[in-house]
């Protein structure tokens, strides 16, 4: 084992991201047992909540079984060690509705997201939580849309914002450890704030970009029981906790028991555990939100559409969370096309 | 209450002034323009222009230009409703109705909050850039002017090099020029147009370099160390310093900081480039730790909230050597002493709205 002598902290959205891929059906007990078992892991951050996060509930993006408000409750009661994270996205979350009662009821980090390249929309919410002293972090979705700088210059606004660190989403799966190793390093030598990386899994190298961005400096990772997450799935938990124990990193989290709560994830929140099929590899190659997943599926069915074209259809469309309306749109544009004889 | 916070401020000029009125004597019976003049810095010297009026007959006429008038007048009507503070509306970059008569003019208008510099660059920048050309073209027509004292920023000269103990006004650096350093290099651009405007209209202008401040007037709502930590402890948070706590930077008061802006403005020779702000650094575990002892019971005090050492900026102090050994100043309130006069007044404001 090598000696690094660095200390990575883990953020677990597996009931935050891994609601995704049960259209946001789970419920108390299960968000109860996978808590308890997280936080005798040591696991530093539980993220809990709808899978677009805080307020997301609605027709538009799926309907919660569980209300954050119960969420959050059974969730508190269920940590001691682990703080208790959630993902809040300015426009379905706001400050009075959902920020300020989340804050009441025990929530430790809050996590401000918004799309790659409009970091301005979290300035209230960042700063309103900074107020109340919880520990905040800016993340940045799908940030494979944008160029490295652009990407710093999103994150320096977050700093700006009061955030004590940045995370950016490859939402998409569509990073190369490279593209990975490259931002990390421009983030952390420009920002005085930690930086933070959050995998997907759809073209198998979660791991491998997540380890990249270890090692060019950040200091916070995302990883999910078994990946459960949107899409493909995520950074695989017990996986990334073996991988960065044997390179000499320190986790604070106990192996046998996150293998143990890995164990438990698989029995009782999946009712698959996420592969990477062929439309996870196009939509990771196309740069498409791996949330978009079960909405593509449907949609191609629907319109009896190759979910292959579509996403890659998607993807030259630039459409990010938020735009769901317009996979029909763009379905019906290549159901239109083939009934004319186009591809 | 307010009475108290505002005998607290009067007390704090009057402190700095007792032995000093003398250095000031240039601004009798004169009149003194402030452009930005509803901040910070416009605030404290508006208050210390009133203690030199009541408890030295200065007679000094002050007129304050901002586009924030109406909230100065409702957060301040001590200063605002004052016969020898006259407050004129304007943005700095159309400045339609000036003070001709002028004397002394001290432009201060930008908008330090580094949330603005980050989320409109280009506002920011033509706050600074345009407005910085408008009080010039301004100050051309102004037949009585004695002297113009441009505030620009101790962040024009980049970050300071780890070899030096403070940054000297001669220092070489820059920041770089992208947009994340559009305030740093907007002031370093309008510093070029003083110089100009004195090369070829003969402005008399100068200029002051501030660093940090600390003191009542300053929001708490900005995300700057000093303000954040005093914020976590009015709420009764635990006071959270990002990184390992190393950072130094340090604080001058804000009457400290008044009294430097107008001796620098009369005493002053047009060209000059004058620090401001305290030489003697902090590291933000002790200013954490100084913010706490003021409170009771005294916040927790969390460290690494961002797990980072911040090696970047480790240390950014001015070398305070020309402001002395050419104006005779130095920091006259210490660090202690501020933090425990702006915590008590914060607390006193606190009490007040509670009722």
């Amino acid at each position: 084992m090598m000696e690094r002598n660095c200390t990575i902290s883990i953020s677990d959205p597996t009931l935050r991201d891994g609601n995704h891929a049960v259209g946001h059906q789970l419920d108390v007990e299960q968000i109860a047992a996978y808590c308890r078992a997280a936080d005798a892991a040591g696991v530093s951050i539980v993220e809990v909540g709808h899978g677009n996060g805080l307020g997301a509930s609605s027709l538009l993006v799926g309907e919660a079984k569980t209300p954050d408000s119960i969420a959050l409750e059974v969730a508190r009661k269920n940590l001691t060690k682990s703080k208790l994270g959630i993902h809040v996205i300015p426009g379905f979350a706001t400050i009075e509705r959902d920020l300020k009662p989340a804050l009441g009821m025990g929530v430790d980090v809050v996590r401000v997201a918004a799309h790659c390249s409009e970091a301005d929309i979290c300035e209230r919410h960042i700063s309103f939580s900074r107020g109340q002293g919880v520990e905040v972090w800016g993340c940045l979705m799908m940030s494979h849309m944008i160029s490295p700088v652009f990407l710093l210059e999103q994150a320096r606004k977050m700093e700006s914002y009061g955030a004590e660190g940045v995370v950016f989403m490859d939402s998409s799966g569509h990073f190369l450890p490279e593209d990975v190793r490259k931002r990390v390093e421009l983030l952390v030598s420009e920002l005085s704030i930690a930086v933070g990386f959050h995998a997907h899994n759809n073209l198998g190298l979660a791991i491998a970009n997540s380890i990249a961005a270890a090692e060019a400096g950040a200091t916070l990772l995302d990883g999910c029981a078994r990946g459960f997450g949107a899409g493909a799935g995520n950074t695989q938990l017990e996986v990334l906790v073996a991988v960065l124990e044997r390179l000499g990193y320190r986790t604070g989290i106990d192996l046998y028991k996150i293998l143990d709560a890995g164990d438990l994830a698989e029995q009782i929140l999946m009712q698959k555990i996420p592969s990477i099929t062929s439309v996870s590899v196009v939509s990771g190659t196309a740069g498409v939100f791996s949330g978009f997943m079960r909405p593509v599926s449907r949609i191609a069915k629907e319109f009896d559409v190759d979910p292959r074209d579509l996403f890659f259809e998607l993807g030259r469309c630039k459409i990010v969370a938020g735009q769901e309306d317009m996979i029909l749109e763009v379905a019906k544009e290549l159901a239109l096309q083939a009934a004319k004889g186009g591809k | 209450m307010k009475v108290k916070r505002q005998e607290r401020i009067r007390h704090d000029c009057l402190r700095i002034l007792d032995g000093r009125d003398k250095e000031l004597d240039p601004l009798r019976q004169s009149e003194l323009v402030i452009v930005g003049g509803t901040g910070f810095v416009g605030t404290w010297i508006a208050e210390m222009v009133t203690a030199l009026n009541d408890a030295y007959q200065f007679g000094i006429k002050l007129s304050l230009i901002s586009r924030s008038t109406e909230q100065f007048s409702n957060r301040l009507p001590h200063l605002a409703n004052r016969e020898d503070i006259h407050l004129i509306k304007s943005d700095v970059r159309q400045l339609g109705e000036f003070p001709m008569d002028a004397d002394w003019v001290i432009h201060a208008a930008a908008n330090p909050d580094i949330r603005t510099h980050a989320s409109n660059p280009l506002d920011t920048a033509s706050v600074v850039v345009d407005g910085t050309m408008s009080v010039m073209r301004t100050a051309e027509r102004l037949g009585r002017l004695k002297k113009l004292l441009y505030l620009s920023s101790g962040l024009v000269c980049g970050p300071q090099p780890a070899s030096e103990m403070g940054l000297a006004e001669s220092a070489q650096g820059a920041a770089a020029p992208d947009a994340s350093f559009v305030y740093a290099n907007s002031k370093r651009f309008a510093e070029t147009i003083c110089s100009a405007a004195r090369a070829q209209s003969r402005v008399p202008v100068l200029v002051a370099r501030p660093f940090s401040f600390v003191g009542p007037y300053q929001s708490l709502e900005t995300p700057w160390a000093q303000t954040t930590f005093l914020s976590d402890a009015l709420q009764g948070h635990a006071i959270r310093v990002l990184g390992d706590g190393q950072v130094v930077r340090s604080y001058l008061y804000g009457s400290d900081a008044a009294y430097w802006f107008l001796k620098i403005l009369t005493a002053g020779q047009g060209g000059d480039v004058v620090n401001v702000g305290s030489p003697v650094g902090t590291s933000l575990q002790d200013l954490a730790k100084l913010v706490a002892q003021n409170f009771e019971p005294s916040p927790e005090i969390m460290f690494n909230t961002s797990p980072r050492s911040l090696g970047r900026s480790a240390q950014l102090l001015p070398d305070t050597t020309h402001a002395q050994n050419e104006y005779g100043l130095s920091a006259f309130t210490s660090l202690d002493e501020a933090i425990k006069l702006t915590a008590q007044w914060h607390l006193m404001q606190n009490s007040q709205e509670r009722g």
